[in-house]
């Protein structure tokens, strides 16, 4: 538990803080602080396809899909309609499609889930609502291929070491 | 410069994301990124240095320095700083280009918002 957190302190600030920030003073002071996380407000609403790198957060509703390379919070109150795809996935808000992560995800007690998700790692808190399937295994995950090589690699099926063997 | 209406927050698309499609909201919105589609929000929206929009833009302030390929309707103002660029036509109440931005397109004069479908003098 300690450890969500202060994962959860972590990601909030920059959505806490913007609204009243961003109302209090000009759009151009805000520039070095918090420029690289795209944050969708929740009075915006997006149809189509969000991709590229870095963290997002999403309040407001999206209708699409993303395909990001980084971390994705979609906040208490977001609504995605689309499959998602990033590295790693914090839901307090509810999405209706498919979540693929190529590190973990982690749902809110706030989340509600429709479809599967695609992770290596997963943490469901008490509260939240998921109605789909979860895949655990990296190797249907191909979004982010240098993400995690190696170790965390699950061992191949029993057929596969007598093939190696004969080979080496 | 009298602020949009949106009362919300500010939304950013930052550097190194791409959105394709739509966005519409009643919102401010920052674009650092790159965004193609079509944007209708009622807040302002700030076209930053490494911004680059190729859509239809509308909304209460444009300030545009990044680029722009597409159709700015800007119901206060339309700002077009040095280091803007803009290929396409623009609609807006006023108007501000500084010296060094790039503007290839045609402009239109639009009265107030109440008074956009009247009859409009001036500049047809």
């Amino acid at each position: 538990m300690a450890i969500f957190g202060k994962k959860e302190n972590e990601i909030k600030p920059p959505a806490v803080q913007t609204p009243a920030a961003a109302k209090a003073e000009p759009k151009s002071s805000r520039k070095d602080t918090s420029l690289d996380t795209t944050y969708v407000g929740k009075n915006l609403k997006i149809k189509g396809t969000i991709s590229g790198e870095g963290s997002i957060i999403i309040q407001g509703s999206l209708e699409g899909k993303f395909d990001l390379k980084g971390r994705l919070k979609i906040a208490q109150g977001a609504k995605i309609k689309g499959n998602v795809r990033a590295t790693d996935v914090y839901v307090s808000g509810n999405i209706e499609g498919e979540i693929a992560a190529s590190e973990r995800v982690q749902l809110d007690n706030t989340a509600r889930i429709k479809g599967g998700i695609v992770s290596p790692k997963i943490s469901i808190l008490e509260g939240a609502m998921f109605d789909g399937e979860i895949k655990m295994s990296d190797r249907t995950v191909e979004v982010s291929k240098p993400a995690s090589p190696g170790p965390t690699q699950p061992p191949p099926a029993s057929a596969a070491p007598n093939k190696k063997e004969t080979e080496l | 410069m009298e602020r949009g209406k949106a009362a919300g927050s500010t939304s950013l698309l930052s550097k190194k994301v791409k959105i394709e499609g739509e966005i519409q909201g009643n919102e401010d919105l920052h674009v650092e990124g790159h965004f193609k589609g079509s944007i209708k929000i009622t807040g302002d929206i700030f076209i930053g240095p490494t911004g680059i929009v190729e859509a239809d833009v509308e909304a209460y302030n444009v300030i545009v320095q990044g680029q722009v390929t597409g159709n700015i309707m800007a119901h206060k103002q339309l700002q077009l700083q040095s280091s803007g660029k803009l290929l396409g036509d623009c609609a807006a109440q006023s108007i501000h280009i500084n010296e060094g931005a790039i503007f290839e397109g045609r402009s239109k004069m639009i009265k107030s918002p109440a008074a956009t479908t009247g009859d409009k003098p001036g500049v047809k």
